[in-house]
């Protein structure tokens, strides 16, 4: 094997031998420079190789024939060589990526790149403090001089500043390491570990100011001005360089030295990392420059990686794994955007709309990004997971909600920043250029991401139970991606349907609750994909984004443990919010839906801590009353699932993301997607069937909140004009009552709020497609500006018909049963106050179904409407066949709710329906479906007859043909009586719906906002100032430390 | 008995009831109009109108749903009183109660409504929208006080089924609802009020602004029908009424005079009090109705 030391001989020789080649081509100087990084690479790769496969020892190298202490150690270890190669390998492709750069500035700054890699490297290797501080300061020279590459103001003072910030700290070290070598007698670190040579008072001063000075190298939050200011003035090949492998050897260093320092330092460096994670992702809130809002992510994951590595003693065996992947993703995420800033160059983020130009750099940055973020399937996914499995483990939830609250800080504007490059305008923007030498960076950066996700799922305890296939499957969708969306739409049905085939039948007779969600995730899905044949051309992104919260859903289903649930409740989180952001004006609705999911995801992943601690299992039982807390696992998890209910305080992003989505997506997201945290509820509530906190019973809160749900829903959807709004406004009200009912927590409750899960997935199904086809016809949201399109489109009028009647709960449609099971189960279960408002929300119902109806298709027809067409055929197929599940779901209930009755006498005995063939009777009361059906029908038909015996030889009339007293209608616009159709009923119940939920939210956004912008002031720019940030810590910092307090 | 059996009696006690609740609005409209110092229509003048009206042979119709419109409301009448067990104790007059409860009566009344507001809503006519608009506005607010009562009646009497609720009030006055849970009876009667359509909450239909509303395009044979229904509809309303706070009714004179007792009363509020706008009949039933039933139940809960 090559010895190590020749990563220092090559980059120095390289380095000297380039002095002598400043005349040449410069082709072939930075062909030699690559070739450097590269055997630098290699020699690493070759080691790494030799300690994962073959067990080799740790090779030490002593320079110049003698030991330390008289001479310098080197040391490659299994850890030193990935550090040592992830280093190698960010020069490598930087140097790529930088090609240009080099070119036009020649050989000496690409000397002073191989001084900085040189420097990194080495300060890895090095066993000697000294030594450390020698390369240290060569690689911040070089560092300097990288930074002033690109000649502007900002690039000037900004390596000004860089100056004079690590000279400062330099002295600090330096004076700290003359300390070390007063009071150790050694500059060697193996020495100080072993003789344990800083026990004295006076060591610890100088410890401190060792360690001191590497923690301000990672620019901690608020001392870090300088650093931004670096990130946001150089090149964005350079705040790569800095970000990716600056950062990651400071930290390999830092987590070297931690060895000999006194064990308190870990809290230090935990204390130190979780005030920079939190601070600088709020900070980072406000910024709108890229590469400075990079920086504070930058600032924010090596704070992460702080707190991990000041817990490392806590996280045990396991440390390893989590710092690992925590860094890989910053190291690969990070260094891949600012790639991407160097190709797009665009500073202000709103302009990376640029990139919708070439969408394939859309899905290089949202791979980017979803990997900071902590999404499945990425490494960061795992680690965060294990990190807080194993800190709730060890009680520490204090740092656990630091950590989540932190990320979901960082969440916020990585995913703005997201939205603008989405949706944003782009016309205006410039086309950006696209060498190859910057292309191949970023795509070895993206492969090497999933690459290392596919890897590092293994490692993990359960990880293997994981299901990848589907993500195959979406990878190779987004292959084809290229080709027609009629061939992708049937290739998906297809597959989708023969996944059906396999998991459907397991659950018969077996599991009638994953028996049902199932069928509504895979059947639904199928029936609205069907739309999608209307789509011309090859409708981009839209399969993978489906196909991952498919996946995801049925991921769900499939879970058995807590784990895979995440897993797939992450994974229908992407995707969910891949598919919300297809619409036009999505943007900000599908920024709030992800905040939420974000933001709910993080409180259910804490509750799944909670609920781990303790126990080695993983699997739902770990669920159960009697573990400790288990109140407050069932309130987190809860609120998880609650923000997917759009329950009420959750429900601000609901109205927006379903609304404004395009129009197969919205029966995608409304009439499926939501019953997913309904199954997450039943999941939780089967295995914690009570939580108090204090006087407080959270299912009885619970179901408060689902009537307020309902009573807000219901009348927000009286009160809209859009008529997607309105059926989105819908799915908060039925969601209330699902709420309400599971909140019931008796056997009549849970088959109420089954029922309505059946229901609402096959009457919002209908709705939200039949008025997607309409939309599509009539290119307008507005009801009012609709009207009379029954004598246009009368299939669609019907699927509308049958949608409101079984939405209403009108007998004798399935709604029915909902009803009337719910007025059992409130008596039965003493919620008489409540009941009663559940059934008030029910009848607001009306208000918004004939609403619906009236307007759009009743009324009068609008001139450029006489010569619509039906809606798509494609959009009506799916329609009739949901007709006719709700027909036999409404003529032959029985066959579905009797079995969930069996299985819900498990957990609640008490006030089982008993069925009589179609016959239920309950201890109240009674109901036969099949009976009303037909009563219904005959009656129908023979009053039907009746009327057409007296009306024979009726006329048709056209459309203006009224009686209008005196007068005569002046336009369809003017007699179609639609607008602002319930004034009256806003005038008189209005104050009910003030949307003072709306304004909390943002008050509190506004409260964030406003902090992040004050605190951001103490970055006023001023060099001088940093210093004394600088200083200011040091003091602040010692005054703490010493003091005592750790 | 069967129930093709049964048929026949459901088709007599159908038969009686229109023309019981025909007689009963002839009547209504001489007493108020006496009370109007007028002197009225003969109490016969709801039967020549609807051989008038089914007489017609001029008809004209705006298209499918409004010519279902009718079948709907009237559907939606015949519906209650089919699901309506009329004379208590008698299983040739139970009709088909078997089918379903008290709720399958509740919510059939929105089979009517809906069906009706559909097909007035492909009249085209603005008045009948309004008309609509108000009307379900109002309803949501009417239906929550009766949600009370019928609550606090099941906890009293354990039961939804109709039958049994007037079964349990059987053996004298004072085990009717009125005497056994008086707020219940208050909010249902208040709520009854609404449910008739009468003055003060008539504004649906109010004549002066929005001739008639909802009806107003319906003509000929498609009137006659929703005329029929409104003799039947209220009839089988005042049972329903008188079924679940007053007894029910052992034989047909009993029902005759009860329930023409309930009907009165929204006759005689109608006649005292002036018509509300409809937001001003929304906030009134929030008021005093909401806390009747409130009390409703807490009465029968903790008293």
């Amino acid at each position: 094997m090559v010895n190590p030391i020749h990563i220092v001989s090559i980059s120095l020789g390289v380095a000297f031998f380039l002095g002598f080649l400043r005349k040449a081509n410069h082709n072939l100087t930075s062909t030699i420079m690559l070739l450097a990084f590269a055997a630098n690479a290699f020699i690493s790769a070759q080691w790494l190789w030799a300690f994962i496969y073959s067990n080799t020892e740790p090779f030490y190298i002593f320079t110049a024939g003698f030991r330390p202490p008289y001479s310098i150690s080197l040391l490659m270890g299994r850890n030193e060589a990935i550090f040592t190669f992830l280093i190698n390998i960010a020069g490598l492709l930087s140097g790529i990526f930088m090609l240009k750069t080099y070119l036009r500035h020649g050989v000496y700054a690409m000397m002073a790149f191989l001084g900085l890699i040189l420097g990194l490297n080495i300060i890895i290797l090095t066993r000697d403090l000294f030594n450390f501080f020698v390369f240290m300061e060569v690689s911040s020279i070089a560092t300097a001089g990288m930074i002033i590459l690109i000649k502007n103001v900002k690039s000037v003072s900004a390596g000004f500043k860089y100056i004079v910030a690590s000279s400062l700290i330099s002295i600090l070290l330096l004076l700290g390491i003359v300390f070390i070598y007063y009071f150790g007698g050694s500059l060697n670190i193996d020495d100080m570990i072993t003789n344990h040579l800083l026990v004295s008072k006076g060591a610890e001063v100088a410890v401190f100011l060792v360690l001191m000075s590497i923690l301000l190298e990672l620019k901690p939050f608020p001392a870090n001005g300088w650093a931004l200011d670096v990130y946001e003035g150089s090149l964005p090949g350079i705040g790569a360089l800095l970000s990716a492998t600056s950062a990651t050897a400071v930290y390999f260093v830092l987590n070297k030295l931690l060895a000999f320092a006194n064990p308190y330092w870990y809290n230090v460096v935990a204390v130190v990392g979780m005030i920079s994670f939190i601070g600088s992702n709020l900070l980072g809130i406000k910024q709108k420059n890229a590469q400075r809002l990079l920086g504070y992510s930058s600032v924010g994951q090596i704070g992460l990686l702080l707190v991990i590595l000041g817990f490392s003693n806590t996280l045990g065996e396991k440390f390893e794994y989590i710092a690992f992947g925590v860094l890989i993703s910053h190291y690969l995420a990070k260094s891949g955007l600012f790639w991407l800033a160097g190709i797009v160059k665009q500073d202000n983020i709103k302009n990376w709309a640029a990139l919708q130009k070439k969408p394939i750099f859309l899905f290089f940055m949202g791979v980017f990004l979803f990997t900071l973020a902590g999404f499945p399937p990425f490494p960061s996914f795992f680690a965060k997971w294990q990190l807080i499995m194993e800190l709730s483990t060890a009680g520490m939830y204090a740092w656990v909600i630091g950590i989540l609250f932190g990320s979901f800080l960082e969440a916020v504007y990585l995913f703005r920043w997201f939205g603008y490059a989405m949706k944003g305008e782009h016309n205006d923007l410039p086309m950006f250029e696209l060498p190859w030498h910057k292309i191949l960076p970023v795509v070895i950066g993206v492969l090497s991401v999933f690459g290392i996700s596919y890897i590092s799922k293994d490692w993990l305890p359960g990880g293997t139970s994981l299901n990848f296939i589907p993500l195959y499957f979406i990878a190779f969708m987004y292959l084809i991606d290229f080709a027609p969306a009629k061939v992708k739409n049937t290739i998906v049905i297809l597959v989708i349907t023969y996944y059906s085939w396999l998991v459907i039948p397991n659950y018969y007779n077996t599991d009638i609750i994953r028996l049902i969600f199932s069928s509504i995730f895979l059947i639904g899905a199928i029936l609205t994909l069907i739309p999608g044949y209307l789509k011309k051309g090859s409708r981009k992104g839209f399969y993978p984004a489906a196909l991952l919260m498919f996946s995801g859903l049925i991921g769900l289903v499939e879970s058995t443990n807590i784990y895979q649930f995440f897993f797939s409740w992450e994974l229908m989180t992407i995707g969910s919010y891949l598919l919300i952001i297809r619409g036009k004006y999505s943007m900000p609705h599908a920024f709030k839906y992800l905040l939420f999911s974000v933001g709910g995801a993080y409180f259910m992943l804490m509750g799944f801590g909670m609920a781990h601690a303790g126990q080695a299992s993983l699997s739902f039982d770990i669920l159960r009353t009697g573990v400790p807390y288990s109140s407050i696992i069932f309130l987190l998890i809860a609120i998880g699932f609650m923000t997917k209910l759009a329950s009420l305080g959750f429900h601000i992003w609901l109205p927006g993301a379903y609304g404004e989505s395009e129009a197969d997506v919205a029966p995608m997201v409304s009439s499926i997607l939501i019953n997913a945290g309904v199954f997450g509820f039943i999941i939780l509530m089967t295995h914690i069937p009570d939580a108090n906190i204090g006087y407080f019973n959270i299912p009885y809160m619970l179901g408060w909140i689902g009537v307020i749900s309902a009573l807000v829903g219901n009348i927000m959807a009286s009160l809209q004009e859009d008529a997607r709004k309105l059926v989105a406004y819908s799915s908060i009200g039925v969601m209330g009552y699902v709420l309400f009912g599971m909140a019931m927590m008796s056997h009549l409750g849970w088959l109420t709020a089954i029922t309505y899960t059946i229901n609402h997935f096959l009457f919002k199904g209908l709705l939200f497609l039949a008025i997607g086809g309409v939309i599509l016809r009539t290119k307008t949201f507005n009801m009012y500006e609709m009207g009379g399109l029954i004598k246009k489109m009368p299939w669609s009028f019907i699927a509308v018909l049958i949608g409101i009647i079984t939405l209403a709960g009108i007998p004798p449609l399935s709604g029915y049963a909902g009803k009337w099971l719910f007025y059992n189960a409130i008596v039965l279960k003493g919620w008489y106050i409540q009941g009663a408002f559940i059934m008030f929300a029910g009848i607001i119902a009306f208000l918004y179904c004939f609403r619906l109806i009236y307007a759009i298709f009743l009324g009068q027809l609008k001139d450029e409407h006489r010569n619509i067409k039906e809606a798509s055929v494609w959009f009506i197929i799916p329609q009739y066949i949901i007709i006719i599940t709700i027909m036999l779901f409404s003529a032959f209930p029985q066959y579905v709710l009797n079995p969930i009755g069996n299985w819900l006498s498990q957990y609640f005995p008490n006030n089982a329906l008993v069925w009589n063939g179609s016959l239920a009777t309950s201890s109240l009361g009674y109901w036969n479906a099949f009976n009303i059906m037909m009563i219904v029908m005959g009656m129908f038909v023979v009053l039907l007859l009746f009327l057409l015996l007296v009306n024979r030889g009726s006329k048709k009339v056209g459309q203006f043909d009224i009686v209008y007293a005196a007068e005569r209608p002046e336009r369809p616009e003017t007699t179609h009586m639609a607008y602002n159709l319930y004034a009256h009923y806003n005038k008189a119940i209005g104050f009910l719906i003030t949307p003072w939920i709306t304004k909390s939210w943002d008050n509190i956004s506004e409260w964030v906002n406003t902090i992040a912008n004050h605190t951001r002031k103490i970055y006023n720019g001023n060099g001088q100032a940093y210093a004394l940030h600088i200083l200011i810590y040091i003091v602040i910092a010692y005054l703490i430390i010493n003091g005592g307090l750790f | 008995m069967g129930v093709f059996t049964k048929i026949p009696y459901v088709l007599l006690g159908l038969f009686i009831l229109i023309n019981y609740g025909l007689l009963v609005t002839g009547i209504f409209r001489r007493i108020s109009a006496r009370i109007g110092k007028r002197i009225g229509m003969p109490v016969y003048q709801p039967w020549i109108n609807l051989v008038k009206l089914y007489a017609k042979r001029s008809s004209v119709y705006h298209g499918i749903m409004f010519y279902l419109g009718p079948v709907f409301r009237l559907g939606g009448g015949v519906g209650i009183f089919l699901f309506m067990p009329l004379i208590f104790g008698s299983e040739y007059f139970s009709n088909f109660s078997f089918a379903g409860d008290l709720i399958l009566i509740m919510y059939f009344m929105f089979f009517g409504m809906l069906g009706m507001a559909l097909g007035a809503g492909e009249g085209g006519h603005p008045y009948s929208a309004i008309g609509i608009s108000r009307g379900l506005a109002q309803f949501t607010a009417i239906e929550l006080p009766l949600t009370f009562a019928i609550i606090a009646i099941a906890i009293q009497y354990q039961t939804l089924s109709l039958t049994e609720i007037v079964a349990a009030q059987q053996g004298g006055i004072t085990h009717w609802v009125l005497f056994t849970n008086p707020f219940a009876t208050a909010a249902g009667m208040l709520s009854f009020l609404g449910a008739m359509g009468a003055s003060p909450f008539n504004v649906v239909r109010a004549p002066q602004e929005i001739p008639i509303g909802p009806p107003v395009e319906f003509n000929s044979g498609f009137l006659a029908v929703l005329r029929t229904n409104a003799a039947l509809l209220h009839i089988v309303e005042a049972i329903l009424w008188m079924n679940l706070f007053f007894g029910g009714a052992t034989n047909w004179i009993e029902l005759f005079i009860k329930s023409f007792c309930v009907y009165f009363f929204a006759l005689f509020v109608g006649t005292v009090f002036p018509r509300f706008r409809v937001d001003q009949s929304i906030r009134w039933y929030l008021k005093v109705p909401l806390i009747l039933g409130i009390l409703a139940i807490l009465y029968i809960k903790f008293i």
